[in-house]
């Protein structure tokens, strides 16, 4: 599970994240929206312990990021908006040195890496350099690569950008399947209709803000909206 | 999962890092075999020509009797003590480089990694990357002084030790300050310190290096109390704390067989090597971490410099034409869309640091010297040192354009790469873009090498028509070495790369300098050949009909790149 409290991360002037709560408990899919400079990539970062805090904590999987950050990274998988890959690296070598970087078999992870780059038709590409392919296609590679070790709690920003609609529906898919198995999901996107279709819980950042948290039905009661679209616009519309 | 003993992350990084360096160099080699060819070329023609000096300048050295040695010897120290700090200014750039802007960091740290893992491997990537080519250039020299001094094989063995545990140390120092800059860079405090700091640098550096008159009658009469003044300015290079003096001490005294001397400094480099290796490899990933949070916490650019950080503009200001942009209306007679590229091109290079640091450097090195001029030039006696320095100022001024116009001018149409819809969409036009480029680029070289030139030849005291000479012909070279640069741009753009260096690293960028090399080393040779007044001097038919092979020559090298280059961005496919 994932528990942020108090979170606040400053940078100079701008407070980027302002006092942020929530838990997100272990088979739960949430979905984070925002407009741009919302403050979500930040929480996320502060999450996956690329910075510290200001003030405030995150623990994942019971560890605080701050002081046990290797426990915690170990049962989470991260995936920015842009992933970074050894270019010169053909896939398959890239998840045998992940799968090696989280201790896993040999026979653990070539039986996942397998599974995996199967239902996302990687399976051409495994012998070919990462330069060479597209931007879906490493954005696949990416997400495989942090799939593959059975993380406990999965934190993927923007992993729709670059994917076409196949691939788009295998990875909802796949992280419904992990959120039903006990998965802590924490999904950050600006697609409106990947929330109302797979979240669990929505939670809505406005200028470093959590604006509002709730599952579908539960923001559409409290906003009086039919559509999640009005309730965004509604929430972080600065002229009001 | 963790049945199975685990490969220590150390290994693993090393492991995929080795496999991605070596897939890189192959794919380097097959993308430009010229490149790799010249560049292997390079590598034994070096080692070779600086070992064949090098030894011929020692031997000739070490032939002044009580002298010769006494000034080796400071030799081998001094250069140790430069490389010392050679070695640590490179290690704080490619430590902050490769500890906070690195996207392999950031992917590392995301990972179950410890911290002093990843500090630990980013320092040792750092330290080769620092110190490969300082190493390159000094071997050639130690080799030398072994053969001058006829040292036994094992010297060829135990100095790359010495040498090897000596690197370590500026390498832990610079990661250690890089640190501190990354934490500490945007405190006012910091930024005063750091600036008074290099004030009193360059104050202390130019009263020490202050030239000493030596008059003809102290260098016939006084030669050892010349050399004594002389050596009192080097005495730094001794102070027998500085890890250069423990290495340089090893090594003569290797050199002179006292080994038992050799045996205690190589202790000395040892332990401090183990002590600071120590700390470094146990203690610092979590200073590093920290330093990293901070980077990373700055965020949305606002890193400047406190001193001149100005508010953004907000609403219409930003529109506002800035100095820049009143600067391009005096280029009154231009049309306005090409003044907008020209200022865009001012702008792109004066915001990359890489970009305006290294041509700072090159044309800092090539003012030094020619401002040094003034020292020595009353020593010039003879018409024929004359003569061959003002060539010789001629070809270090062509040769110092030629690697500014290959390394920035030349990638300029590349780097447009997934812009250039911008310019290609524009009624603008690419022929139009092409000669705004190579016209402004040619603007400001011709106006700086013209300068620097007419500056040094009227330091050596040269007369005015001579003066005029090689001004015109830096000129007429930096219009041709331009065209070149712009025109073989356009011939083999890459528009795929981002990285200027990287795009001039390949067949094109190769083609470019070698051709400005070939160009300039055989005008040079025509107009030193077919002079007026240098070298025995010509006779006038001889010299016109050599500056009409240069003016021909040079617009031929010139205009067909153009040409081409013209043609082919014509008909560009993106």
């Amino acid at each position: 599970m994932i528990e942020i409290e108090h979170l606040t991360k400053q940078f100079g002037d701008l407070r980027a994240v302002d006092d942020i709560s929530l838990t997100v408990p272990a088979g739960e899919f949430f979905v984070i929206l925002g407009p741009n400079a919302a403050g979500k990539t930040t929480t996320i970062k502060v999450m996956a312990g690329l910075m510290k805090p200001t003030s405030g904590s995150v623990r994942v999987c019971g560890f605080d990021i701050g002081t046990h950050p290797i426990d915690a990274r170990r049962c989470m998988a991260y995936v920015p908006d842009f992933p970074f890959l050894y270019d010169k690296l053909t896939p398959a070598e890239f998840f045998r040195f992940t799968g090696k970087l989280f201790g896993m078999e040999d026979a653990a992870m070539l039986a996942e890496a397998e599974r995996l780059a199967k239902r996302f038709n990687l399976g051409e590409f495994l012998a070919k350099p990462i330069e060479g392919l597209s931007h879906g296609t490493k954005q696949r590679v990416a997400i495989v690569s942090a799939l593959m070790h059975s993380p406990k709690v999965v934190v993927f920003d923007e992993p729709m950008v670059g994917l076409d609609p196949h691939h788009s529906r295998v990875l909802k898919d796949i992280l419904r399947e992990q959120a039903n198995a006990g998965v802590t999901v924490f999904v950050s996107t600006h697609q409106l209709s990947v929330a109302e279709e797979m979240a669990d819980r929505i939670g809505i950042m406005h200028r470093g803000r959590l604006v509002a948290v709730g599952s579908h039905d539960e923001l559409q009661a409290a906003n009086r909206d039919s559509t999640l679209e009005s309730i965004f616009l509604s929430l972080t519309n600065d002229d009001q | 999962m963790n049945d199975a003993k685990p490969i220590p992350h150390w290994r693993l990084l090393a492991g995929v890092n080795r496999t991605q360096s070596w897939r890189r160099l192959k794919s380097a080699v097959a993308q430009s075999r010229l490149h790799a060819f010249l560049m292997g070329l390079f590598v034994v023609g070096y080692a070779w020509l600086a070992y064949a000096l090098f030894h011929k300048a020692l031997q000739f050295t070490s032939s002044f009797p009580g002298l010769g040695p006494v000034l080796i010897e400071r030799m081998m120290f001094l250069l140790f003590a430069f490389l010392f700090l050679l070695l640590l200014l490179s290690n704080v750039i490619i430590n902050f480089t490769n500890l906070f802007r690195n996207k392999e960091t950031h992917f590392l740290l995301t990972l179950p990694v410890p911290h002093q893992v990843i500090y630990r491997w980013k320092i040792f990537e750092s330290g080769i990357l620092a110190s490969w080519a300082f190493l390159f250039l000094i071997a050639p020299l130690v080799a030398a002084y072994g053969t001058t001094y006829n040292a036994p094989w094992h010297f060829y063995f135990v100095t790359p030790l010495f040498v090897a545990l000596f690197v370590v140390l500026p390498g832990i120092l610079g990661s250690w300050a890089a640190i501190g800059l990354a934490r500490w860079l945007d405190r006012l405090a910091f930024q005063v310190a750091a600036v008074l700091a290099v004030i009193v640098l360059i104050v202390a550096v130019s009263s020490w290096l202050q030239p000493e008159t030596v008059t003809d009658e102290m260098l016939e009469t006084r030669v050892l109390d010349v050399v004594d003044r002389l050596l009192s300015r080097t005495k730094f290079s001794l102070f027998p704390f500085l890890p250069s003096y423990w290495v340089s001490s090893g090594i003569t005294q290797w050199v002179e067989g006292a080994l038992m001397g050799t045996l205690f400094f190589g202790l000395v480099l040892l332990s401090h090597t183990l002590f600071f290796g120590y700390l470094a490899s146990t203690r610092s990933g979590g200073i590093f971490y920290g330093a990293l949070s901070a980077v990373n916490s700055r965020g949305g650019g606002r890193t400047g410099w406190k001193f001149w950080r100005r508010k953004p503009a907000l609403g219409q200001a930003a529109f506002a034409p800035k100095p820049l942009d009143r600067l391009a209306k005096l280029l009154w007679w231009g049309r306005a869309d090409t003044r907008a590229l020209i200022v865009k091109d001012v702008r792109t290079f004066l915001r990359d640091a890489t970009q305006w640091g290294q041509s700072l450097i090159l044309l800092g090195l090539l003012i030094a010297y020619i401002v040094n001029l003034r020292h020595f030039s009353h020593r010039l006696t003879s018409d024929f040192w004359i003569d061959l320095t003002s060539y010789l100022n001629l070809g270090a001024c062509v040769l110092n354009l030629a690697t500014l116009t290959t390394r920035f001018v030349f990638p300029q149409i590349s780097l447009e790469g997934k812009r250039i819809w911008i310019v290609g969409m524009a009624p603008l036009g690419m022929h139009r873009t092409l000669m705004a480029k190579f016209l402004f680029s040619t603007a400001v070289s011709m106006s700086v090498t013209m300068a620097l030139v007419g500056a040094s030849c009227a330091m050596l005291s040269i007369p005015l028509e001579r003066i005029l000479y090689f001004t015109l012909t830096v000129g007429v070279m930096a219009f041709t070495l331009n065209a070149l640069a712009v025109g073989l741009g356009a011939v083999y753009p890459n528009f795929r790369e981002d990285n200027p260096s990287k795009i001039v690293s390949g067949f094109g960028g190769t083609l470019c300098l070698v051709l400005s090399f070939l160009y300039i080393i055989g005008m040079l040779s025509l107009m030193a050949a077919t002079s007026r007044w240098a070298f025995g001097g010509s006779s006038v038919a001889v010299f016109w009909l050599g500056w009409a092979v240069f003016l021909g020559g040079s617009f031929l090298l010139g205009w067909l790149p153009m040409r081409t280059g013209i043609r082919k961005m014509a008909s560009v496919e993106i």
